[in-house]
């Protein structure tokens, strides 16, 4: 439905795009633009890996047949190994010190740091604080021990996973719901509105806000495509896409708030830790850290403990 | 084509039946390490549709030797043999286009992760390109690089293919160096039987079902019993 | 508009002898060149990524492996030797038994081709000898040979949920009572059928019978019992079923049957005992039938998956052009309900299955009605079985019928024959599309006790 003489804008995502917070940033997005833009620009979505899933998407935009994407910050640790600083276990204490982490000058040069790979990174999306769940109650790291978890394809992840004495299992998103509920796998990690939008809830003993990681998303796009833009429209575009950015992300924590209430009003059995037990499974899964320090770099590492200070 | 086998079909159908039978065992190790060795097998998964990939693509073209493709032939046997000749060439050079436009496509999306140029052109390939990004860096999700008793046999592709710059997993122009190899063989096997047509030694390209072979044994034990 | 192009640019191909895969293809290939801006290397990654990015299709190499080495004709033998025993002695009894083995092989078997060969070949012969006719015999196979597709395991299931990301596993549950429906409507009509006729009956040949042949057959039956029993279990992924499956089928062919491998003999003398020769367990891995065996599966999962691969190709251009978006819009504008949206549904696939082989259908179909049946409020899973249904008939339906096909070179019949003859039993499965289509319970009731709902939480 684009006309003729406008730049078409082909976003290409995983999620639906009307509840996961992804989407709905998505389509606000797609709607500013072809509102605002009419005549300059078009923007078409492609939701629910129609079009490409996170492991293609990248590589579709370096070929330039997508331009807009925003896969799970996981993805980027191909392109540098920095990105491995959001997964390590326990970095960020909330999702406020996650926030002033990517808005510092180390968060910034981040969204930089892939123009040699071709991508230049937009803005930080959120989801949220990752939580677990396993089919018995996890309250200490050691009821983690010998179960088999579902974990998103990352060395950090399988690492944290060995360093609980769990088992990390690889596995399509699409085939965890039925692999936690005939027990394949024993358990996940994910963020409330994930457990809530996939039921993960209905097939586990329950969740343990454990809050040990994150899960947020990079909207990111080529570098060739955006310096092929008249710079005027690029300025455009890129003004709403930061206010869109600062839209949506001060809902994440209202979305994950909710699903975290609809997964209780839907009977799921939600645990918080003690003190103690969480002092536990920091001790249990912050050695990971050594393994990849030199990966994340010493001064990302500094500025992800100030950001989580600052934000006392 | 009911021609002799040469060496190098044998060792496409022993490239295919290997294949399959490791996607089986390590997919069923999988599910050993889980249950009896408590661990998983991470890159069993990836490793096993790399082989799917290989095994269909380069089966693919020997298939065309075969005649395995599956097609609709109804209206090709309602016609007088001349007629069928000519709509038989007519079929095999589009499956030439097609297989010169997928070796196209192929090496321009293989090429750059093996530093290599793409092509210039829409269409056909107008040269290559002149300024590309390279992406020999860019990294497979769960395989790492193989080790076999300490010795390190793709080291060396660090060397050629990433500045020397250690990879932690296999890069993806080893997988998908299957496609360009894959459509020059398919290309190979389309104009080998347009030849074949041409002289009149084949009468169709295609299969008109998956069991044609297995039918014909099954007809000729009931016409024995 | 330009959409009815594109597919009549790849019906024409079809005709013209271009190989299914080719057509999908090249016509997608010319429409994205022409009418899009993606790049051809796009098409060479939607290419691999069949592969890579649809880790559900992994299951359909493994259960044709398993099927292979279950179609060595021991199995089949086995599995008839019970079905008479059991029901043999009814009027019309060998007929009947034709369809009891049909769907037990069918629980053996994704496919229906295959389910045809194995069982038609033995049960064909039987029933010429006892005095059916051969046309009889054909018709009965023929339609009961289908089933292979909606008996668990099902090669076409499985494409259904990839197309469309549902659960194979509740796919698989869904389609055993519409299975065991479906024979039974066909038993049921040999039965009126050979009461009419007064067609011969066999002779009740005791319990003793019944329980040795059914000894004979557990080893190849407990196959289901792994697949199904496996996957509701929770101990494998469909993908890790169908694996299992085929190395118990190769354990059981070559070690317990000893049909083939180190341990088989020629016809009529014993086989080897593993006691004696030891050395089999190596050797059965690098035999040459265990190699052929291999390399046959291998050829029949390159053919279909080149096909499906190039389907995918389609679906990629479509979705980048956004015509199932289109073609949604215009259906709903149109005001289409459930029931009338069904109808279209059935149309569409009963035409297209008379040029496609049903997987290749299947992957192009399912992402294009599949967003309106959910805006419907359509069950994800009762859609997937009548698509399958739809296939089957699409199977036993000149001019393009694989089962016709098939069945016409096992019998050694002419094809319109084998129409002619297959009519009566078509008309039941016609019946039983219309029960399925209307009737969602009997699809869903199993999966929903077992699995709950399939959820769309896209
Ligand atoms: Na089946
Ligand atoms: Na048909």
């Amino acid at each position: 439905q684009c006309d003729e003489g406008e730049t078409v804008i082909k976003f290409s995502h995983v999620t639906n795009t009307d509840k996961h917070p992804k989407g709905i940033a998505a389509t606000l997005l797609a709607e500013r633009v072809n509102t605002e833009m009419n005549g300059k620009a078009c923007m078409e979505v492609f939701p629910n890996s129609t079009l490409y899933d996170d492991n293609k998407v990248l590589e579709a935009m370096l070929q330039g047949d997508v331009q807009l994407a925003a896969p799970s910050l996981s993805k980027f640790e191909k392109f540098t190994k920095q990105f491995r600083i959001f997964d390590l276990p326990f970095m960020f204490k909330d999702i406020n010190a996650v926030e002033a982490f990517q808005a510092s000058d180390a968060g910034q040069a981040m969204l930089d740091s892939m123009q040699r790979r071709g991508l230049q990174g937009l803005a930080y999306w959120h989801n949220g604080m990752k939580q677990m769940s396993a089919n018995k109650p996890l309250l200490l790291p050691t009821d983690a021990q010998g179960l088999k978890f579902r974990v998103q394809s990352s060395d950090v992840l399988a690492a944290q996973m060995e360093a609980l004495g769990g088992t990390p299992q690889a596995m399509a998103f699409s085939e965890v719901y039925g692999a936690l509920q005939q027990g394949v796998v024993d358990g996940q990690e994910n963020t409330w509105s994930n457990i809530y939008g996939k039921k993960f809830f209905e097939v586990q003993d329950g969740i343990t806000e454990t809050n040990h990681g994150i899960i947020d998303y990079l909207l990111v796009t080529s570098v060739d495509w955006l310096d092929s833009l008249d710079p005027a429209v690029r300025d455009q575009f890129l003004t709403i896409v930061a206010e869109v950015t600062e839209a949506r992300n001060k809902e994440s924590t209202a979305v994950n708030a909710a699903a975290k209430q609809s997964v209780i009003d839907a009977g799921g059995v939600v645990r918080t830790l003690t003190p103690e037990q969480r002092a536990a499974w920091v001790k249990a899964m912050k050695p990971v850290w050594d393994k990849f320090a030199d990966d994340v770099g010493a001064d990302n590492i500094a500025a992800a403990q100030s950001a989580n200070q600052m934000t006392n | 084509m009911h021609e002799p086998r040469t060496a190098f079909d044998r060792f496409q159908e022993n490239f295919v039946a290997v294949l399959l039978g490791l996607m089986t065992v390590i997919t069923f190790a999988n599910v050993v390490a889980r249950y009896i060795l408590n661990t998983g097998i991470l890159w069993g998964l990836e490793v096993t549709v790399f082989l799917f990939g290989w095994m269909v693509l380069i089966g693919a073209a020997y298939a065309v030797k075969t005649k395995s493709h599956l097609g609709v032939d109804a209206v090709l046997l309602a016609l007088a043999p001349p007629r069928r000749r000519q709509f038989g060439l007519f079929a095999a050079l589009c499956c030439i286009l097609y297989a010169l436009l997928l070796l196209k496509g192929s090496w321009d999306y293989w090429a750059n992760f093996a530093n290599l140029p793409a092509t210039e052109g829409r269409w056909f390939p107008l040269g290559f390109e002149e300024k590309f990004r390279a992406k020999g860096w860019y990294e497979t999700q769960d395989t790492p690089m193989p080790e076999l008793f300490g010795l390190h046999p793709l080291d060396w592709i660090q060397d050629v293919f990433n500045e020397g710059e250690e990879y932690e997993k296999i890069p993806r122009l080893l997988p998908y160096f299957v496609l360009p190899l894959a459509m020059a063989l398919l290309l190979y096997r389309y104009v080998q039987a347009f030849v074949a047509l041409w002289r009149g030694r084949l009468d169709s390209l295609v299969a008109s079902h998956e069991a044609e072979e297995a039918v014909e044994e099954a007809a000729q034990k009931l016409k024995d019993a | 508009m330009e959409v009815a192009l594109l597919f009549l640019l790849i019906i024409g191909l079809l005709l013209v002898g271009v190989p299914i895969a080719v057509s999908l293809g090249l016509s997608s290939i010319l429409f994205l060149l022409v009418f899009s801006d993606s790049s051809l290397a796009s098409i060479a990654q939607t290419l691999f990524s069949a592969f890579e990015g649809h880790y559900t299709l992994l299951a359909i190499p493994f259960f044709i492996l398993a099927s292979a080495f279950m179609s060595t004709g021991g199995v089949a033998r086995r599995i008839i030797r019970f079905s008479i025993a059991c029901v043999g002695h009814f009027p019309g009894g060998l007929a009947i038994a034709g369809v009891f083995a049909c769907m037990m092989f069918a629980a053996l078997s994704g496919s229906s081709p295959a389910t045809v060969v194995a069982i038609g070949t033995i049960v064909i012969a039987g029933m010429r000898q006892v005095g059916y006719t051969k046309e009889f015999a054909a018709g009965v196979i023929c339609n009961a040979g289908t089933l292979g597709i909606l008996i668990p395991p099902s090669i076409v299931m499985v494409v259904y949920a990839a197309a469309v990301d549902v659960s194979v596993g509740r796919m698989f549950l869904a389609g055993v009572l519409p299975g065991l429906l479906a024979g039974g409507m066909l038993m049921v009509a040999i039965y009126a059928i050979a009461r009419i006729r007064n067609l011969p009956k066999g002779e009740w040949t005791g319990w003793r019978e019944v329980f040795a042949a059914a000894r004979e057959a557990v080893w190849g039956l407990l196959l289901i019992v792994i697949i199904l029993g496996g996957i509701y279990g929770g101990v494998f992924t469909p993908t890790e079923a169908a694996a299992v499956a085929a190395v118990y089928a190769f354990l059981i062919a070559t070690f317990v049957y000893r049909d083939m491998g180190p341990l088989a003999t020629g016809d009529g003398r014993a086989n080897l005992s593993l006691f004696r020769h030891p050395a089999a367990l190596l050797t059965a891995l690098v035999h040459p039938d265990t190699r052929r065996t291999l390399f046959e599966a291998g050829k029949l999962t390159v053919t279909l998956m080149f096909v499906i691969a190039n389907a995918l190709i389609l679906k990629h251009v479509l979705t980048d052009e956004q015509i199932p978006q289109q073609i949604t819009e215009a259906m709903l504008a149109a005001g289409f309900g459930p029931i009338m949206f069904l109808i279209v549904v059935n149309v569409i696939l009963l035409i297209g299955g008379q040029f496609m082989e049903p997987s290749g259908l299947l992957v192009i179909v399912a992402p294009l009605v599949f967003p309106i049946a959910m805006e419907l409020g359509i069950d994800p899973i009762h859609l997937g079985i009548i698509m399958v249904v739809n296939m089957e008939i699409g199977m036993i339906t000149p001019p393009v019928g694989l089962n016709l096909f098939v069945t016409s070179g096992v019998a050694g019949m002419p094809m319109m024959a084998v129409v002619k003859a297959a009519l009566p039993f078509l008309a039941v499965l016609f019946v039983f599309l219309i029960l399925i289509t209307y009737v969602p319970w009997i699809s869903t009731v199993v999966p929903h006790t077992f699995m709950g709902p399939e959820l769309i939480t896209n």
